[in-house]
């Protein structure tokens, strides 16, 4: 009888051109809080894909309380009692709680949905949960934090054994993430273990008693909570001393750049405002959902305020479209490159070359052999891993598809350069790349402004720290008083009143 | 729970709202012709619509999964005409054997339909316009290139166009079966709640574990199934079998889901607005001869205004849904 | 810039002429040989001469398939296309047996044609969460609608005026004034989708529009111009149309849009947006067009050549899709 509940050993798992895990193992005790960490592209949404039974791995051993598992596919191992609940929802918005919750396993009675039966059922686990809505409830209508709970009370509707959470309080609030805790002990106490993947040291102290280390698709170690610091365990998931990492060259700053004022839009933000200079890097940050890309997404035109000013060089300007913004010299670089950065399947230079063709295109034909020239220029400045700039821009690593993007808006006549999340899903080595192109792009006289959730990054690179929480501005951090503590404070909610800070 | 106000409810509700304005338009109707509210003009109404009541269930079932399919009376053609060539040579004359025949022929229809859109990745689009030029002119081959069937040519099977079971008319009974059978099948039977599954979420459901692509299959063998019901109702409520039946007749079936509320990207619709839509469908054809200045030629214009007026009226609706759902957002 | 290790990337493309012959374009080219034959040899009616003489009445519809090739480069589709060409007819004989010059007659169908796409367009670019699908279908609805209530109850109407329209159906030699217009108009609707900003834009947006519009491309400005002058083009196919058919009735223009389609997607233009070129659409219209010219001679029923142009879309677009997806299973194994 193993003495554990989950083991894997050698788990190798390849993609075309990526080996997204690389003979990891991972072991689980029963009715333990096991934590799953490591930067964004380390592999644990990969490896927990490959638990759930939705990715196959090439290599590798999977054990359920010692007996050898194979799976099919999700059913077996929802079949076998492993549930997960994912970042982004997959349920049915048009469905209710309680079809979300029984979807697959609906309670049937002489081929009849019993709908009362599931109902009442539904209601009991949301009740478990401390939920505040019905299970009658139309799933679109619900946040993401309660679509949360449902697909929670999805995985314990199927009995699992196994729970596992991926990032489970990103998008919460501070009470939110402790109902959550609450309801994982409660689901410990019932013999059940979990494996959570968070980003946040918080949770991690706070539920588990272990914790285990992914980085570059490999295996680091497993850890007792206990017994590991802050900085051993950075060091662990990143590979080297924060320190190293971030080469912000110090740069004296310039004139005024951009000036945001009382920026708002409905739902989304409020009373926004911040300023920038040349050369300066102004960090923003928060949690998911507090709307940061959101109100760069105002200034830069790719959606429209209700009200606010926005300044560039001291001079009021009106943005109403992302054009407008371009030529202004407002430049973004979206947060996700393959949906709103890069067009997948077109090759590098014709990527590079589109937002500005109409510049080298006389007569309203394109100069081809311009746009190659500068394409080649610009990909080469940036230090892009490609053989040539015919190929598709699916066939590069992250971190090179980044670099492109980058290239992309060295293309342009640049004043402000907005970077959202620019190292999510990239390697050490073109994150290391990149922060040296930001440096010398702060070198340079540009503005630059640093959307990202990752505190390590935020604290080396910015020179200021905007933080927003919930659509608001909560506070602004030069850089010698920042911490992450003191961040995190600002980005979660404080409700009813000042909270003693932990 | 607190509970809703009236108001709030009926607009909550799009079956409410579609029942509402059903009531409104009989009202309506009734004033202008007072003999539109008697047991055998509904009764003639119902069964001049069967044909699209019928079909606006496989239809349901179409959108449900985000598709769409134009060729369904090109099926019901070639099912009618069918049957109508076989009974006019003699070759069948019962008439439950011409039904499961049309059935049949639409069953074969929808399954190639069907194969191509899950299989072969063609978009819904392209390939029932394809398959709507293709079935129709089948259905004239099999005509001889023109020919038709007449009433005396059909024998007993007109008969069931009039005859009548417990005082209904056979053909409105195939109407109520169907439609209690889709109430059933779509609400009570797990195989009904996947179809809204696979419209509301496609990636969800297949990792899941729901064969995506078997359902899609099974939608449009549904529709077309019930597109050689629709054939054999047809001819037999017309009295004959002509290989350009149902011209330009999806639209009205199409028009009845959209009214009745069935989203075009799938995952939103349900039977009873089907068939709320399919009825404010017909009570306004009806209603519009009686009306002194109209000319029955504005009827298609009038038709496609609706459709598109229904389906601006979603968009606007949803944009001022989703700006409330913004205001309530504490920020 | 920072990093940078001496690493150059090419930048000159490689052409060769292998990939030109099997490229899709190349066997299309292959099957208008194979057709022509195969119609030589089963009538001996079919000729160049007779050719170029029964190919004006269906040369019409090929003006559509060009702007049609850029709708479905953007991903859309236009089902409305055939009730614009039928209402844009209807409104220029009514004009022509008022006895309005020919030049105004033509204007008119433009017109009639451009403010029908327009209002296409308007509607698709103001309520941008609907699909052109069910939007160009109820558009197609009201359109034909028009031309219904327009025609009245005989249902048709035959120009009394015919000195313009005989002159357009005139030709140079034997070659016919249409064959000459469709090429120069292919011409240069080759070139502004493949070799212009526009173009470039309008592939762009077929392909991940959120990134076109993140890069400043003008979405909607462009589906706005595209769907009007879908319009136009119908319009001026109305014209054309009206040269051998000297009238117009209430199903005038049936089955041009699935024609339309049907000729791109056959070349080589995928309907799922992003790909293709109006070469390869050209020589499919062309394939379909002496298909039609040969069957024709044949004594084919006419719904027979629509089964076959029918068949002929759901292969042009299912085949590549099979044959992909084999190719997968297969390198998989």
């Amino acid at each position: 009888m193993s003495e554990y509940v989950l083991e894997l050993k050698g788990i190798t798992k390849i993609f075309p051109g990526v080996k997204a895990l690389n003979n990891v193992q991972f072991q689980l005790k029963p009715g333990e809080v096991h934590a799953l960490m490591g930067e964004n592209g380390a592999g644990k949404s990969t490896f927990i894909k490959v638990i759930t039974g939705v990715h196959k791995a090439e290599e590798g051993e999977m054990f359920l309380n010692g007996q050898k598992v194979d799976f099919k596919g999700p059913k077996d191992a929802q079949a076998a009692g492993i549930a997960a609940v994912y970042q982004h929802p997959t349920s049915y918005p048009h469905l209710t709680v309680a079809e979300n919750i029984f979807m697959g396993h609906e309670i049937i009675k002489h081929k009849m949905i019993q709908w009362k039966t599931m109902n009442t059922e539904a209601n009991k686990l949301l009740a478990q949960l401390d939920a505040d809505f019905d299970a009658t409830a139309e799933m679109g209508t619900l946040s993401v934090a309660q679509q949360q709970m449902v697909e929670i009370a999805k995985a314990m509707s199927t009995n699992a054994k196994i729970i596992i959470l991926d990032e489970p309080t990103a998008a919460l609030t501070r009470s939110e993430s402790e109902k959550l805790y609450t309801l994982v002990d409660k689901l410990k106490e019932e013999g059940v273990s979990i494996i959570f993947i968070s980003h946040r040291f918080e949770d991690m102290y706070r539920l588990a008693s272990r914790v285990t280390v992914f980085r570059d698709s490999q295996y680091i170690g497993t850890y007792d909570v206990n017994e590991i610091t802050n900085a051993d365990l950075i060091k662990a998931m990143v590979g080297r001393e924060i320190k190293d990492l971030f080469p912000k060259p110090e740069v004296k700053l310039g004139q005024e750049m951009l000036r945001v004022e009382n920026l708002s839009r409905l739902g989304y933000f409020k009373d926004i405002s911040f300023h920038i200079k040349a050369g300066e890097i102004l960090g923003l940050t928060g949690l998911v959902g507090a709307g940061r890309t959101e109100v760069v997404e105002a200034v830069c035109g790719i959606t429209r305020p209700d009200s606010g000013k926005v300044y560039l060089e001291g001079k009021e300007i009106h943005i109403k479209q992302p054009s407008d913004a371009m030529e202004k010299g407002i430049i973004l670089l979206p947060e996700d490159r393959q949906k709103e950065g890069l067009i997948m399947s077109w090759g590098l230079g014709r990527n590079v070359t589109l937002p500005t063709i109409s510049k080298y295109a006389k007569t309203g034909l394109n100069d081809e052999k311009t746009e190659r020239d500068l394409a080649k220029k610009l990909l080469e400045e940036v230090d892009t891993k490609a053989v040539d700039i015919f190929q598709p821009a699916s066939s590069l690593s992250g971190g090179n598809q980044q670099k492109v993007v980058v290239a992309k808006a060295l293309s342009q006549e640049m004043k402000v350069v907005i970077m959202d999340e620019p190292t999510k899903g990239v390697d050490v080595g073109a994150k290391a790349e990149i922060y040296a192109i930001m440096g010398d792009l702060a070198k340079k006289g540009y503005a630059i402004i640093l959307i990202s959730s990752e505190m390590p990054e935020i604290l080396g690179m910015a020179d200021r720290i905007v933080v927003m929480c919930n659509g608001r501005k909560t506070g602004e951090l030069g850089r010698e008083e920042a911490s992450q503590e003191r961040i995190l404070e600002l980005a979660m909610e404080k409700s009813g009143g000042k909270e003693a800070s932990e | 729970m607190e509970k809703k106000s009236f108001i709030k409810k009926l607009t909550g509700s799009r079956e409410a709202l579609l029942a509402a304005v059903l009531l409104v338009l009989f009202i309506v109707v009734t004033v202008i012709n007072p003999s539109f509210l008697t047991v055998k003009s509904l009764m003639d109404m119902l069964k001049n619509n069967a044909v699209t009541m019928v079909m606006a269930l496989g239809m349901l079932c179409v959108m449900l999964v985000g598709g769409i399919d134009i060729s369904i009376m090109s099926t019901l053609a070639l099912s009618g005409m069918s049957i109508g060539m076989l009974l006019k040579n003699d070759v069948i004359a019962s008439t439950p054997l011409a039904f499961l025949i049309a059935i049949a022929i639409g069953i074969c229809c929808g399954l190639a339909v069907g194969l191509v859109i899950s299989r072969a990745d063609v978009p819904p689009i392209i390939a029932t316009m394809g398959f709507m030029y293709v079935f129709r002119a089948m259905g004239y081959l099999v005509s001889n290139g023109g020919q038709w069937a007449g009433a005396a040519a059909l024998g007993d099977f007109k008969k069931f166009a009039t005859t009548k079971f417990l005082g209904i008319n056979c053909v409105i009974w195939v109407v109520i079966l169907c439609y209690a059978f889709f109430f059933w099948f779509m609400k009570w039977t797990r195989t009904g709640r996947m179809i809204y599954a696979v419209g509301s979420n496609p990636s969800a459901a297949q990792v899941s574990g729901i064969n995506v692509k078997n359902i899609k299959l099974l939608v449009y063998v549904i529709m077309g199934l019930l597109s050689g019901l629709g054939g054999a109702l047809q001819v037999s409520v017309y009295a004959s079998a002509m290989p350009d039946m149902q011209y330009g007749g999806e639209m009205d079936v199409i028009a009845a889901c959209v009214i009745g509320g069935v989203s075009m990207s799938g995952g939103r619709g349900s039977v009873l607005g089907a068939l709320l839509g399919s009825l404010i469908l017909a009570t306004i054809a009806k209603a519009l001869p009686l009306i002194p200045f109209f000319d029955q030629l504005w009827l298609n214009t009038i038709k496609g205004v609706i459709i598109l007026v229904v389906v601006v009226m979603n968009v606007v609706l949803q944009r001022i849904a989703d700006k409330n759902a913004l205001k309530g957002r504490e920020m | 810039m920072a990093g940078k290790s001496g690493r150059s990337i090419n930048n000159v493309p490689e052409s060769s002429i292998k990939r030109m012959i099997f490229s899709w374009e190349g066997i299309l080219i292959l099957i208008f040989i194979a057709v022509n034959i195969f119609c030589a040899m089963f009538s001996e009616f079919y000729n160049v001469s007779s050719l170029l003489r029964q190919m004006p009445v269906y040369l019409a519809e090929v003006f559509l398939m060009l702007p049609m090739a850029y709708i479905l480069v953007l991903g859309e589709i236009d089902i409305s296309v055939g009730s614009i060409v039928c209402l844009s007819a209807t409104v220029c004989c009514i004009v022509c047996n008022m006895n309005a010059p020919f030049i105004v007659v033509v204007l008119t169908g433009l017109l009639v044609g451009t403010a029908c796409g327009a209002v296409n367009g308007f509607i698709l670019t103001k309520f941008t969460e609907l699909p052109p699908m069910i939007v160009t279908l109820a558009t197609q609805i009201i359109f034909r609608g028009i031309a219904e209530i327009t025609l009245g109850s005989g249902g048709s109407i035959t120009m009394s005026n015919l000195d313009g329209f005989n002159a357009i159906g005139g030709k140079v030699g034997q070659v016919p004034y249409i064959l000459f217009l469709v090429v120069i108009l292919a011409v240069v609707f080759a070139i502004i989708l493949g070799k212009s900003t526009f173009g470039r834009r309008v592939y762009a947006i077929g392909t991940n529009r959120l990134t076109a519009y993140y890069s400043g491309v003008h979405v909607q400005k462009i589906r706005m111009i595209i769907y009007t002058v879908m319009g136009t083009v119908s319009g001026l196919c109305a014209i054309f149309l009206l040269s051998s058919s000297f009238g117009a009735n209430t199903t005038t223009g049936n089955g041009f849009e699935m024609d339309a389609i049907a000729m791109a997607v056959f070349g080589g233009i995928s309907s799922t947006g992003g790909k293709g070129n109006i070469a390869g659409g050209v020589i499919a219209a062309f394939i379909i067009v002496c298909l039609r010219v040969g069957l024709g001679q044949q004594n084919v029923h006419a719904q027979v050549i629509l089964l076959i142009i029918g068949v002929l879309l759901i292969a042009a677009v299912a085949l590549p899709n099979i044959i992909g997806q084999v190719r997968r299973a297969v390198k998989t194994k």
